[in-house]
């Protein structure tokens, strides 16, 4: 499948995120990505995408702030890897037409 | 805070939330209902449909009042290949009447109503509140019981009893221990996007009249060869677009949902529904598929368990079931608070409530699905694609006589996969489709 990072179109653009600046999202033990997740699921499950493999660092990025808080992580990551938890109260992703 | 102390805490103030906060404050109890979101709805996400029978158990005549979208009449379910589809469905007109069968809407509208509604039955609500934890008291040596909830902000909360209402998450059900870890075949996850549509190009598309809706189930090529779902609601002036699968066979498969979506969005027979249509949102959200297996303890001392939390779901019911086991925990809390017991057997009368309900029965019978597309992952797929070249053969004009071309038919389903297979597969779609 392609990569919409790349395409014209972004899920990210008909939705709003409000971020108060810290992440609520992180990676448990990055080494564990590099050394022993091959297919890095985290990449492609994500609707939003919200974790990228740079690498450049060898490592996933992660931003927190294209999260919609779909409820996948922390179940989608194989080795339950991902430290994941809501946003603060108020912030994070507000729909209108849910 | 005020008041730091309450008959009942509810937390979420989704359907299910708002439901047993209604349904206490009815019953004289000092309610206080807690969502993290801006409003209630803020947060949430469904097809969707409401139907019409079990909401107007806790709310008589609602569609007087609540903010709805269209009453649906019409229903297909789509078996579709990449330039084909064999549709099923049933239209009825008797549905655009009171007392109707059930109405497309939207969630961010119906939600913040059904929390008014709350409100206005007595209910405290406070919103943009993340609750972290339960709090305890012993009651025994080896015995506690929730007494209240504990913010963010680190503040506590006292109360008789809490009601979890969190939603498919259940962070707070599985801390308090009531749940165990659910893996990802339990969930599916839905993208969705709301696509702007003047009202007149709706009904002329989908062949309604004005106070008229339809919904579309779609199966096979929308999954991309997962087992799920893609689906069209027509609301008032929009629609919603949705796909979806398993978690784990999303995983599995290497698919990303935003591109399936954009993939059925592309499809010639989507295409010409949603031509011209601007998207306006694109949402995301999972949904506990976990089934009878999976559902957690559902009430311990001074604790009860509802809506998706509960893992209530039964096909595309969930909506109306979050608020039925909200309004049976209410009415239990409210037996409890009456005879001054929050203990355990007491709340347990909660269980054996939800226990023999009808849906209960439903979640139960549905316990083999999960099972099934764990063996047979292309299930849908393979049955989809019988049906289209089945149907394109039955319905190509040409020169074989009727028995002939009958034969041919069942000679190329066989080839297929053996006939067995196909019922079976057509059985346990019949289970996992649901209604819509
Ligand atoms: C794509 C999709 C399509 C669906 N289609 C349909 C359909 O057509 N018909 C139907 O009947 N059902 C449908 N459902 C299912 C339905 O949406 C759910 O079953 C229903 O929303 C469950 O209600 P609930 O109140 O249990 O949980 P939710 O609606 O999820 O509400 C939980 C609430 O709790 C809040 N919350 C969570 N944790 C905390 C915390 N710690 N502190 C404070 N607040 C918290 C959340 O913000 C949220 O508002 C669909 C679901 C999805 C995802
Ligand atoms: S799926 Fe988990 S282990 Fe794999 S790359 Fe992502 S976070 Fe790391
Ligand atoms: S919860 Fe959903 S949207 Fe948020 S990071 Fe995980 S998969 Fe992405």
């Amino acid at each position: 499948m392609g990569n919409f990072l790349k395409t014209a179109e972004n899920p990210l653009d008909y939705v709003e995120i409000k971020t108060d600046g810290t992440s609520h999202i992180s990676i448990k033990e990055p080494r564990l990505c590099k050394e022993q997740c091959e297919n890095k699921p985290c990449t492609y499950y994500c609707p939003t995408r919200v974790f990228y493999w740079d690498g450049d660092t060898q490592n996933i990025q992660v931003i927190y702030a294209r999260c919609v808080e779909c409820g996948a992580c922390p179940y989608g990551c194989p080795h339950g890897n991902i430290d994941w938890h809501f946003p603060a109260g108020g912030y994070g992703v507000l729909y209108r037409h849910g | 805070m005020g008041n730091d102390r309450y008959d009942a805490i509810v937390v979420g103030a989704g359907p299910a939330g708002s439901a047993a906060a209604m349904t206490m404050a009815k019953n004289n109890m000092s309610v206080l209902l807690i969502e993290r979101g801006e409003y209630a709805g803020a947060k949430n996400v469904f097809g969707g449909s409401v139907y019409r029978q079990p909401i107007e158990i806790l709310i008589p005549a609602f569609w007087e009042e609540a903010p709805l979208e269209r009453p649906v009449v019409s229903d297909e379910l789509w078996l579709m290949d990449n330039d084909s589809a064999v549709k099923i469905g049933f239209t009825g007109l008797k549905f655009a009447k009171p007392p109707y069968n059930k109405f497309t809407a939207i969630r961010a509208k119906f939600d913040r109503w059904l929390a008014d509604k709350a409100v206005k039955a007595g209910t405290r609500l406070i919103t943009n509140t993340l609750v972290k934890d339960l709090l305890y008291e012993k009651t025994g040596i080896f015995d506690r019981k929730v007494s209240g909830v504990i913010l963010e902000s680190g503040d506590r909360i006292y109360s008789d009893i809490v009601i979890l209402a969190e939603g498919v998450s259940g962070n707070l059900v599985e801390k308090a221990g009531l749940r165990e870890k659910i893996t990802p075949d339990d969930l599916t996850l839905y993208v969705k996007e709301i696509l702007e549509l003047p009202s007149g190009k709706v009904e002329e598309r989908f062949n309604l009249e004005k106070n008229e809706g339809a919904s579309i189930g779609m199966v096979g090529y929308p999954s991309s060869g997962a087992i799920g779902k893609g689906a069209i609601f027509t609301n008032k002036d929009s629609l919603s677009i949705m796909v979806g699968a398993y978690l784990n066979q999303i995983i599995d498969k290497g698919l990303n949902p935003h591109l399936l979506l954009k993939r059925l969005k592309q499809h010639p027979m989507v295409k010409r529904l949603i031509e011209g249509a601007k998207t306006v949102e694109f949402q995301a959200h999972t949904i506990p598929k976990g089934g009878y297996e999976q559902i957690p303890q559902l009430s311990a001392p001074g604790v009860m368990v509802t809506g998706d939390a509960a893992i209530m779901i039964s096909g595309r019911r969930g909506t109306d079931l979050a608020m039925l086991t909200g309004m049976f925990a209410g009415e239990i809390a409210a037996q409890a608070k009456a005879a001054q017991d929050f203990s355990g057997e007491m709340l347990a009368s909660y269980d054996r409530k939800v226990k023999n309900s009808f849906f209960m029965k439903d979640i139960a019978a549905g316990k083999g699905a999960k099972k099934y597309y764990e063996l047979h992952p292309d299930a849908d797929f393979l049955l989809s694609k019988a049906a289209n070249d089945a149907a394109y053969d039955y319905f190509t004009v040409d020169l074989l006589s009727f028995n002939i071309k009958l034969e041919k038919i069942m000679g190329e389903l066989k080839n297929m996969q053996p006939l067995p297979k196909t019922a079976s597969d057509l059985y346990h779609g019949y289970l996992h489709w649901g209604v819509f």
